[in-house]
This record gives C-alpha cells, sequence and structure tokens, in this order.
C-alpha cells in the first residue's frame, strides 16, 4: 500500500472544508456532505490502521528540523479514533443546534477542518509537526470561539490566542533547547534524551518546565487555565468540542509526547521535573473543583469542572506507574465521553428553554425527562461512583499513586470526588426536586438530531464503565512500552 | 567565463545609464518600461552571477582593471550575488506594482522623477553589495541616501517634506561619521580596499588598538543611523509611512538592509571575526538589537495608521538582523542575511497590500478594515501569510530565522536571549493579529460603511503573490540558502 494513504485522513477533513467554502450549497445538501464526509474520514482512519504495513511517512523535509512527519503508533490510534468518533456524534448534535444560529456556513467549514488539525496532531511523528499543528489548531478553532460575533466573544477569542500563543511560545523555547542537545525531535517510546551529565540537570529540567507549562496551556493547567471560562462563551458544540476532545486533549496529548517520547520518565525522574509538575496538578484538580462550586452559570461550572478534570488526566502523566499511566489515559478518554454529553445536554437545555444559569433549570427533570437522564447519568460517571467509568479510572490512578508510595495523590482525588459530587448533584437536585414554577411553558425533548447523539453517548459512557477491559487492556500495552 | 565577471559591473552601469536615459523621454509610459526592461536586463544578469558563483565560487572583478591598489575592486561571494539577486527581484516587482499605483499617489510630472530616483537606487544599492572598496562603497551609499530622500519627497506634501527633511539629516549625520571612519581607517592602513585593510589590520592591529575600536564605532553608528538601528531609528516611521507605497516597499525592504549588510562587510570582512570580538562592540550591537526587537514591536502595537505599524514592525525586524550580527559567531551573521533575504520579499509584499488597502478603503487606519477580508479577498490573504511569517508560524522564513537564532543563542551559552527572541515573536502577534481577526471577522462593522470599490484587479495582486510565493520559497529553501551563505563567513 502507497503510505502516502496516512496522510489522506488528515488532509481529507481540510478538503472537506473547502468545498464548503467554495460550494453555496444549501441547507439539506451541506449537512449530507458534512455528516458522510465525517463518518468516511472515521473509515479511512480505521481503513489506515488496519490495513497498511508502512507506518510512518515523510511529507516534507526542508532540513533536518522542519520536518513533517507522521507515524501511526498505539497512543496516536487511540486519540485519533477518540476525536473522529466524537467528531461524528458532535457533527450530528451541531446540524441540530446550528439551525437556527447565526451563519451555519463558516461555523461547519473550520468545524470539519479542525478535524483534520487534531488528527495531525495525533499522528504528528515528531515534536515539530505536533507544534506545527498545535498551532494550526489555535488558528483554525479561534474562529469558532468568536462565532458569536460580539464584543465579549471578540475579547474571550483574542484571550484565548493569547494564551494559546504564549504557551507555544514557552514550549518552543522548550523544543529549542532539547533540539540544540539532540539534532531530533523524533518520537520515540521511553523518550529520545536517555544519558545526560549531572551538571546538565538544571538546563533539562528549564526544557521539560517550559515545554509542560506551555502546553499545559491548552490542557487547563492552572495558573494558566483563565481562557478556558472565558472561551466558554462559544456556541455549545464548539465548547463541547474545546473541553472534551479537541483542543484540551490536543493539550493532554502533547504532554503525553514530552513525557514520555521525548524526554522519558527516567530522565524526568533525575531531574525532577514531576515534582514540579505534581504541584502545579495537585493545585489544578483543586482550584477547578472549588472555583466550579461557585458558579452559577452551567456552562461555566463544566468549564471549571474541566480544569479540575484535566488535573486527574495529568496526574497519571507524571507520576510515572503503568497503573497511573493507565488510569490518566483511561480518565482522558472517559472524561472526553463524558464531558461531551453534560455539554451536550446544557446546549440543548439553553436551545429548547434559553436557560443559562442553575437555578433556573427548577423541575426541569419533569418537563424534559430523557435529557435531564442522560445528564444526571453522565454526571454520576464523571463524580465517579461504582460502577460506572470515572470510577475505573480513579482507581487506576489512586492504586498508581499509592504504589509509587504518595498518599497525597489518593488524598486529593477523594477530596476531589466529594467536590465533583458537590458541583453536579445540585444541578440534578434542582431539576428533578424542585417544583416547575408557575406560568412556565410546557418544553419539547430537543430534535433527534440532539438527542439522539446525547443518548448514544450516554449508553457508552455506561457501557464501557461496565466493561472497560478492552481499553484497558490496550492502554496497558501502551503503559508497558513506555515506562 | 570572463563575461560573467564582467556582470555585477555591467548591472549598476545599466542602471545608471537607464536612469539618465529617462529624461529624454516624455511620456510616463516609456519612462515606465525603460525603468522595469533595464531592471529586468540587470536581473537576468544577476541570476547568471548568482549560477557562476555557484558553480566557481567568489570572484574578484577590477572595474577597469587597473591594479587593486589604486583601483575599484568588486567582491562577489555567495551572499553578494544571493543579495543582489533578491534584491532586484524585489525591485522589479515593486516597480511592475507601481505602475498601477503611483499614478495616484503622486502628481503626474513627478512620475519621470520618480523613476529616475528609482534606478539610481537600485544601481546603488548594488553597488554597495558589491564594493570591495570602502570609498567606493561611501560615494554608493551617498546615492543610495539621497535617492531614497527622493522617493520620500515625490509625494508632496507636508508630512512628507517634514518626514524626508528629518530622513536627510539623518542620514548626513550617518554619512559624516562613515565618512570619518572611513578617514580613520585610512590614515593608519593607508587602504581603502576591504581585504588589504585587512591584511594590515590583522598585521599590526594591537598598534593602532585605540583607533581600531574608534572606527568600528563610527562605521556603526553611521550605518547604524541608516539601516534604523534602534535607537536610531527615529526617522524611519515618518519617511517609511508618508512615502508612496512603492517607495515605501522599497525603503523598508532593500534599503535598509543593504546599510546593515555593509555593517557586515566592514566588521567580518574589514575587520574580522576574531578581533571583533575582543571588542565590546558586538555586545552594544547585540543590545540594541534585543531593544530594537522589543521595542519597535511595542510601539507597533500602539500604531493606528497601518504604515506606520508595519514601518515599527521593520525596526523590529532590522532588530533580529542586528541581533545576527551581535551573536558574533560567522553562522550569527548568516542568519542575519538569511533573515534580510526573507524580511526583504516578505516586508515589500506587506506594504504593497497595505497601499492598496489604503487605496481602496481610503483610509489609512487600521479599525477602518473590520471586515475588509470580505472586501478584498485576495490582498488581504497575500496579507494574512506574510504576517504569519511576521509571526513566526512554522516553515514561513520569519520562523526560520528565530529558530536558527535561538539554537546559535543556545549554541553560545546565552540562553536568556532566547527570551528576547520568542517574546518578539509574541509582540509581533500581538499587533499583526487584530487586523486579521477584524479583517475576517469583524464582518459586522462593515454594516454602515462603503468601500468605493469591492475588487483589487488581479493584476495589481499578481506581484505580491509572485512575492509570498518566493517568501514560502524562501523558507523551504531555508536549508541551501544557509548551506549556500556560510561559507562566506567561514562555516
Amino acid at each position: 500500500m502507497p503510505n502516502i494513504l496516512i496522510v489522506a485522513p488528515i488532509l481529507f477533513p481540510f478538503i472537506l472544508s473547502a468545498l464548503l467554502f467554495l460550494n453555496d450549497w444549501e441547507e439539506k445538501t451541506r449537512n449530507r456532505w458534512i455528516l458522510w464526509g465525517i463518518i468516511l474520514n472515521f473509515f479511512i482512519l480505521i481503513f489506515n490502521f488496519s490495513v497498511l504495513e508502512v507506518n510512518r511517512i515523510h511529507i516534507l523535509k526542508f532540513n533536518e528540523f522542519v520536518d513533517i512527519y507522521f507515524k501511526i503508533d498505539m497512543i496516536g490510534i487511540v486519540f485519533s479514533l477518540l476525536v473522529s468518533f466524537l467528531w461524528i456524534l458532535t457533527a450530528f448534535y451541531s446540524i441540530g443546534y446550528m439551525a437556527h444560529e447565526r451563519k451555519p456556513n463558516r461555523f461547519f467549514i473550520f468545524f470539519t477542518a479542525t478535524l483534520g488539525v487534531t488528527i495531525g496532531i495525533a499522528l504528528a511523528g515528531n515534536l515539530v509537526t505536533l507544534y506545527l499543528f498545535y498551532e494550526l489548531l489555535t488558528l483554525f478553532t479561534f474562529p469558532l470561539v468568536i462565532h458569536a460575533g460580539n464584543e465579549t466573544a471578540l475579547k474571550a477569542g483574542y484571550k484565548y490566542l493569547i494564551y494559546s500563543f504564549t504557551g507555544a511560545t514557552l514550549s518552543l523555547f522548550g523544543m529549542f533547547m532539547i533540539y540544540s542537545q539532540t539534532q531530533n525531535l523524533d518520537f520515540m517510546p521511553g523518550g529520545i534524551l536517555n544519558v545526560i551529565n549531572e551538571n546538565e540537570i538544571f538546563y533539562y529540567f528549564t526544557a521539560y518546565a517550559l515545554t509542560f507549562c506551555g502546553f499545559g496551556v491548552k490542557a487547563g493547567l492552572v495558573p494558566f487555565h483563565s481562557w478556558l471560562p472565558s472561551a466558554m462563551i462559544a456556541p455549545t458544540p464548539v465548547s463541547a468540542l474545546l473541553h472534551a476532545v479537541a483542543v484540551v486533549k490536543s493539550g493532554i496529548f502533547a504532554l503525553v509526547r514530552i513525557t514520555y517520547y521525548i524526554f522519558g520518565p527516567a530522565l524526568i525522574l533525575m531531574i525532577k521535573g514531576n515534582h514540579f509538575a505534581l504541584a502545579l496538578i495537585l493545585i489544578t484538580i483543586l482550584t477547578g473543583s472549588f472555583l466550579a462550586i461557585h458558579q452559577t452559570n452551567l456552562k461555566k461550572r463544566l468549564a471549571y469542572s474541566t480544569i479540575s478534570q484535566l488535573g486527574y488526566i495529568m496526574l497519571g502523566l507524571v507520576v510515572f506507574n503503568p497503573n497511573s499511566f493507565t488510569g490518566g489515559m483511561l480518565h482522558m478518554i472517559f472524561h472526553a465521553l463524558i464531558k461531551i454529553t453534560l455539554f451536550f445536554c446544557v446546549g440543548a437545555i439553553m436551545h429548547i428553554t434559553g436557560k443559562t444559569e442553575i437555578h433556573e433549570i427548577q423541575g426541569l427533570g419533569k418537563q424534559l425527562p430523557k435529557l435531564m437522564w442522560c445528564f444526571s447519568l453522565s454526571a454520576v460517571a464523571l463524580i465517579g461512583i461504582p460502577p460506572t467509568s470515572g470510577f475505573v479510572s480513579k482507581w487506576y490512578l489512586a492504586t498508581g499513586g499509592l504504589q509509587s508510595g504518595s498518599f497525597i495523590i489518593p488524598v486529593v482525588l477523594l477530596l476531589s470526588a466529594l467536590l465533583t459530587a458537590g458541583y453536579l448533584l445540585p444541578i440534578i437536585t434542582i431539576a428533578f426536586f424542585k417544583p416547575i414554577p408557575n406560568g412556565e411553558p410546557v418544553y419539547q425533548e430537543p430534535l433527534p438530531f440532539m438527542l439522539i447523539p446525547i443518548m448514544i453517548l450516554t449508553g457508552i459512557v455506561l457501557l464501557i464503565g461496565l466493561f472497560p477491559n478492552p481499553i484497558i487492556n490496550v492502554l496497558e500495552t501502551i503503559a508497558n512500552t513506555v515506562i | 567565463m570572463e563575461l560573467i565577471t564582467s556582470f555585477p559591473l555591467a548591472e549598476i552601469f545599466i542602471l545608471f545609464i537607464s536612469a539618465f536615459l529617462m529624461p529624454f523621454f516624455k511620456k510616463d509610459k516609456h519612462i515606465k518600461i525603460i525603468s522595469i526592461s533595464f531592471l529586468l536586463i540587470a536581473f537576468i544578469l544577476s541570476v547568471f552571477t548568482l549560477m557562476f558563483v555557484f558553480q566557481n565560487g567568489p570572484f574578484y572583478y577590477a572595474a577597469g582593471h587597473i591594479d587593486t591598489i589604486l583601483g575599484i575592486q568588486l567582491y562577489i561571494g555567495p551572499v553578494e550575488a544571493l543579495l543582489s539577486f533578491v534584491f532586484l527581484f524585489v525591485f522589479i516587482l515593486v516597480v511592475w506594482f507601481s505602475f498601477s499605483t503611483i499614478d495616484a499617489e503622486i502628481q503626474e510630472n513627478r512620475i519621470k522623477l520618480f523613476y529616475i530616483m528609482v534606478n539610481l537606487l537600485a544601481a546603488s544599492i548594488l553597488g554597495i553589495i558589491f564594493t570591495n572598496d570602502i570609498f567606493n562603497g561611501y560615494v554608493f551609499i551617498e546615492v543610495a541616501a539621497l535617492t531614497s530622500c527622493g522617493i520620500v519627497v515625490v509625494k508632496e506634501t507636508q508630512e512628507n517634506i517634514k518626514a524626508a527633511l528629518k530622513y536627510l539629516i539623518m542620514s548626513t549625520i550617518g554619512s559624516g561619521l562613515i565618512l570619518m571612519g572611513i578617514a580613520f581607517i585610512y590614515a593608519f592602513t593607508g587602504h581603502l580596499n576591504i581585504e588589504l585593510i585587512h591584511q594590515v589590520v590583522l598585521e599590526d592591529h594591537e598598534t593602532f588598538q585605540k583607533s581600531l575600536l574608534i572606527t568600528v564605532a563610527l562605521f556603526t553608528a553611521g550605518l547604524g543611523v541608516k539601516s534604523a538601528m534602534f535607537p536610531l531609528h527615529t526617522w524611519l516611521p515618518d519617511a517609511h509611512s508618508s512615502a508612496p507605497t512603492a517607495s515605501s516597499a522599497l525603503l523598508s525592504a532593500i534599503v535598509l538592509k543593504a546599510f546593515a549588510f555593509f555593517l557586515i562587510k566592514i566588521l567580518y570582512r574589514m575587520i574580522g571575526f576574531d578581533l571583533v570580538n575582543q571588542f565590546s562592540i558586538l555586545t552594544i550591537i547585540l543590545i540594541l538589537g534585543c531593544c530594537g526587537m522589543i521595542f519597535g514591536s511595542l510601539s507597533a502595537i500602539f500604531q493606528k495608521n497601518i504604515k506606520r505599524l508595519i514601518a515599527y514592525s521593520s525596526i523590529a525586524q532590522m532588530g533580529y538582523v542586528f541581533f545576527g550580527i551581535g551573536l558574533g559567531s560567522p553562522f550569527g551573521a548568516a542568519i542575519a542575511v538569511y533573515h534580510m533575504v526573507g524580511h526583504a520579499v516578505t516586508k515589500s509584499a506587506l506594504f504593497m497590500c497595505s497601499g492598496l488597502m489604503i487605496e481602496e478603503t481610503g483610509h489609512k487606519t487600521i479599525d477602518r478594515y473590520k471586515g475588509l477580508g470580505h472586501e478584498m479577498p485576495i490582498t488581504f490573504a497575500l496579507f494574512t501569510l506574510g504576517a504569519f511569517s511576521m509571526i513566526g508560524i512554522p516553515i514561513l522564513p520569519g520562523f526560520i530565522s528565530k529558530w536558527y537564532l535561538s539554537l546559535e543563542c543556545i549554541h553560545l551559552d546565552k540562553l536568556l536571549l532566547i527570551f528576547v527572541v520568542l517574546s518578539s515573536s509574541l509582540l509581533n502577534a500581538v499587533y499583526y493579529f487584530p487586523i486579521l481577526i477584524n479583517g475576517f471577522f469583524g464582518i459586522e462593522n462593515l454594516q454602515d460603511k462603503e468601500y468605493r470599490s469591492k475588487k483589487v484587479p488581479v493584476k495589481k495582486t499578481i506581484p505580491i503573490a509572485i512575492l509570498i510565493l518566493a517568501m514560502i520559497l524562501i523558507g523551504a529553501l531555508s536549508k541551501n540558502i544557509l548551506d549556500f551563505i556560510s561559507p562566506e563567513f567561514g562555516l
């Protein structure tokens, strides 16, 4: 097989986006193109993974550093499949959601292009390619963030840009430092920086701290998180994507790449980079949870919850224990599924009732039972009550933490689980147990375009909590190659 | 073979001759044809020169075959050949662009003068690049200074005359400093030829250590004024923003670079790497370069007028060049040259785009450009690509200069300097992005505004498109370009 096919799932969304840009299709035709295109892309991806023998391709090798290079490896497969699967559901949901919003065409042009960018991040074979797509991700999601087009949206957009570019610049600094030592930035399981001198510890520590903070900006690392709640101004499908898959998970994915495929666990332990990272991450988990409790806006509460949950994932990455790694990656997948469901539900509530505040949704559980049940089940899964999926990932995280001899990790996990319950359960109780206020109109359940993705996702969230083993097996294989 | 070695001189002569031919023609159309056709001939000759240097390496050419001690000598190495090639390329495209815009910008009876000045400028720039004789270089510098004032003042408004006077005064002071430097070096070496001076300097620099330092300082300050080294840049924003678009493009993209390149010649070929590193002058250049990178960008953030903004951005970009020079390593100088090449192409394209925007909207301030990306999509898309290079999106030349500069900083153990490079690149994003965002997404602001025209004719944007294409190529071929010019600096 020609290995040029590797780039097909990256290029195809761009072609689709260009088609949307060039043709002024009617709504129905457009929707058909988007849906079939995105579904087709998912199958191209699967086809690639199952058929291709050669798993790497150098697209453009200008010189030894500007080397656009894609490689298929296990973790890339996991991430890209997750992304493209969620993209299909988001596409269905967006078609329902955007039907009455302004400028749906522009939305879908950037929506499809972002899919290509994200898969590019997943399949990037070296840090430069990853960096390139990481910058592109900022550029392509920016129009989605400012989609509302008003002053607030533009301000949030600028904030997003400034944070993202500052972060990317920091990581670029780190990249310079690594590159000048290795002359090579290809990803290798276990890292490319194996042997270092004692007196270089500070140098590598700086490099790690810079790249970690840099990519941490997109991963919602406190104190670089403040763009994330502001970006809530975007339409809900975008918020869902930003939070659940595309942006923050790309940040996480980049962190995985630099931690396990560039620096390598052994080196980071030697330079004590994990202490630095761990401190920031624990702060992230707690700050996110505490701030979430104070939010009265539904989307904002979910946004801060994302920050805290991302903290869990990063926690799994810096303990350097196979269980923790598995737990972190599991939580990445589960959180993606759960958070996108929660956002879809909130978006549907806004879409149907126009309500955005928590105290406004009194009695909504009786009016929109299907929707609110989906919301509640996903919320329970996020809190981590057994036997839901959140419990499985947190279990792995906690055991990993204990195995590496750290008691603070399980304690913080438990505390934060309580806090998670503290900010999610009130939403459920208000919706289900408060009476419907007088004079409230009767609401219809959302359109099938919106409701079906939500129900499918809830189903998956529940199923995956009961039968997590196939995924755990895959992740454990990865964990054993990198640690 | 012998013939090709005379091409560089021929390029200079042809352009001078073309300038003297023009007064004999009456119609503007003929003048334009003469201007561009002679530039084209010079460009073709420069292509041959470049190929020749690529195959046979650097060569000397004694003008008039007089003995080198008395006569004027040209030296054409890879850098010289490359710069002359790129600069003539930009010259041709800017002149092509000016055909469709200059009529609207300056009075009709000044058009002839403008093209005479442009061709004289091109000739003198080539002279500065090729010459191996500092006094000869001085003559060309003076011609370049006067003609570049000329292409500013050719638009006769009060603003232009003020700006040109400021430029003229500062630039004359610069010339004076350079002349003093030449006098000094001649006094204690007895030579004007760069190579001969280098030999004398190498042999007994210890006897005139102080004088040598003064000379270098004089050259640095003199050429620093002309190439807008911070804090001697104050003339630049006025001159570049008030001039006709084509002039701004030439001044920003080419004239500044030629002087900076002459400084490289003085520092690295006349004095030599080893010796120059003993003086603190390089540190000063480095610090001033850093200041330029930061303050140029900071000032640009507060500019409302698009051409002033781009002019301040030029100061920042020249900061990169001085940064490269000031690193004091051969590779640093090579990156400085690479940055000149990349920036020459990018900045001229940006100025030309901004010229079209001003022409089509009738406004100079950027807050009027909201939604412009929908009004003139091609121009704005080209502007976006150029701005991306300035910001430092990978593969484009701006990114590559930054990358290599940062690597060189690490190599020289000057880690903190990377902060300067990266923060300057962030600052670039801070002032370019709002323009792009407002252009593409600020469409709400279009409603109660009427633009005079909906679309720019394609033929006006072709030269810009070619420049942007060249910019991408320069980015893509960065490795080859650097490999080609590095031997010049002893790598």
